[in-house]
């Protein structure tokens, strides 16, 4: 296995390499490898119409066996947006964020809007998932049109979505895991497009949803550093300097890694558990002589969970 | 590598795998280089550490996990042969983890890492019960991930950290989905999967 240092095989692999790399930038360019120019198309229109279509419906859940029923609307008023979700079953909480402005863009979504981009040459996303686009099914009374995308690693989950083929809005969203299993299904039930307030429900807690700053610096402050994350996510916000958190998205995914120190020594170990398609893994280990807590939280595999946990770092 | 062993790979470090799928990994690792190399950079190494005097974390673990995270220490290295001969056999009961189902055996899953200690960390010296065979010691290993040493768990101890990750489930979720609800593309429905909606 150990192959001796030969000059002439080094120089041919060299103009081999030299040869290949201008083909390469150049199919780039002209197609990023084969990607759905058309479902990129629909990724960058379902996301813009999530925040500039004024509608409102019932959705549902769905969990293993567990089923939850909402009411979501979003209203677009000038240059501001508003949204709600309203429990119909269980808890009953409400969610909601006023005056959200329109041209403010979250990393999640920069990275599904890649108009100008992709014609310069970046894939972007489709460099991570592979995408099919199908004729969809009827959901909540809307025809539809459906993506397939299929993760490129072992990182990630893949998804069957499905937009409302004259608007773009996500209507359905499968998340699939390993061998094809569903791990969570989000779907309208019904949906409307007029302005019309949605039925008051009895609510028992109001949540305003918070607004972190979009903008992400190239240095993350604090104490901290996660050294690996799979290719192609990026920071969501740019948390207070000594949080204990950083969250990341490649523009379908997100995650969270949470960092607490503790007093005391714990005996090191790990574990999971796992709710649709969100995992929680948590571990404990020594720092360089500090005993810490790491969890990460999100809707990856259990293994790209570990994989982040294990290369967490003190900041040097 | 084909798809289906990256298939077979994803499942055995998901804890997912069938008995064929263990099979099918195991009859290539000693032959796919390739196959070595992405177990090497996935895979964490699991071992058992020397004996460790713990107590408790001063975290808001509850009383349950404290108690069951400070049961005795996890036996050492030594012991008569008998009880190194029972111990991979137990810890394969318990570990949930791939480098577990893979292979039994006296290596030193250790001598992975031996060549650059992390963090100063020194990896236990005690001989790991389960791991990837010797084929494994010449390959290189990013220095960055997968190569921290976990305990095989006793079962208290994995029992409570099960309990630790769900807390913490409830304890960070609607964190998480603050963030999930402005970055992925179903607007507020991550708030949706938080245990319990807090103001």
């Amino acid at each position: 296995m150990a192959e001796k240092f030969n000059p002439v095989k080094v120089g041919f692999a060299a103009a081999i390499l030299a040869l290949a790399l201008p083909l390469a930038v150049a199919a780039r360019a002209a197609g990023c490898g084969g990607a759905d120019q058309a479902a990129l198309a629909w990724l960058d229109r379902m996301s813009r119409s999530l925040h500039q279509v004024s509608y409102h419906g019932v959705v549902t859940l769905q969990r293993g066996e567990d089923m939850q029923v909402m009411q979501v609307s979003h209203a677009v008023d000038g240059e501001n947006s508003f949204e709600q979700l309203t429990q119909l079953t269980g808890q009953g909480a409400q969610v909601e964020r006023t005056d959200h402005p329109l041209h403010c863009v979250h990393p999640g979504h920069r990275l599904l809007q890649l108009g100008a981009e992709l014609k310069a040459g970046n894939c972007g996303i489709a460099e991570h998932y592979r995408f099919r686009v199908d004729e969809g099914e009827r959901i909540a009374g809307r025809k539809a049109v459906r993506i397939r995308i299929e993760p490129r690693d072992m990182y990630r989950f893949g998804y069957v979505m499905e937009l409302d083929r004259e608007t773009g809005l996500l209507l359905k969203t499968q998340t699939v895991g390993r061998g094809d299993k569903v791990l969570e299904k989000f779907q309208f039930a019904s949906l409307s497009y007029e302005h019309q307030p949605p039925v008051a429900a009895e609510v028992d807690v109001v949540h305003r949803a918070r607004h972190p700053n979009p903008s992400v610096p190239e240095h993350m402050p604090g104490s901290w550093s996660i050294d690996w994350v799979p290719t192609g996510f990026t920071y969501t916000d740019a948390p207070e300097s000594g949080a204990g958190r950083r969250t990341y998205t490649d523009g379908l995914a997100v995650f969270s890694v949470f960092l607490e120190e503790l007093g005391r020594e714990i005996r090191p170990g790990e574990g999971v558990v796992r709710s649709g398609g969100t995992t929680s893994y948590t571990r404990g280990m020594e720092l360089t002589g500090k005993p810490v807590l790491v969890t990460v939280i999100g809707e990856v595999p259990v293994n790209t969970a570990r994989m982040v946990a294990d290369s967490v770092g003190w900041e040097r | 590598m084909s798809e289906q062993m990256r298939e077979s790979l994803s499942a055995l470090m998901d804890d997912e795998a069938n008995e064929l799928e263990v099979q099918r990994v195991l009859s290539q690792i000693d032959s796919d280089e390739d196959l070595r190399c992405t177990w090497v950079r996935y895979n964490i190494a699991r071992d058992a550490l020397s004996a460790q005097h713990f107590s408790l974390p001063s975290a808001d673990i509850s009383a349950g996990v404290r108690e069951a995270i400070a049961v005795e220490s996890v036996p050492s290295s030594g012991g008569s042969l008998r009880e190194r001969l029972l111990r991979p056999v137990a810890s394969l009961a318990v570990a949930a983890s791939v480098a577990a189902t893979v292979v039994i055996g006296g290596q030193q899953i250790a001598s992975i890492s031996g060549a650059a200690p992390y963090d100063g960390q020194a990896v236990a010296a005690s001989a790991s019960p389960v791991g990837l065979v010797n084929s494994l010691g010449a390959t290189t290993v990013r220095a960055s991930y997968g190569t921290r040493p976990i305990p095989v768990l006793q079962p208290a101890t994995r029992t409570a950290y099960r309990e630790l990750a769900r807390q913490r489930m409830e304890k960070y979720m609607q964190e998480h989905a603050e963030h999930a609800a402005l970055n992925s593309p179903q607007g507020l429905i991550p708030f949706a999967r938080v245990p319990e909606i807090r103001e």
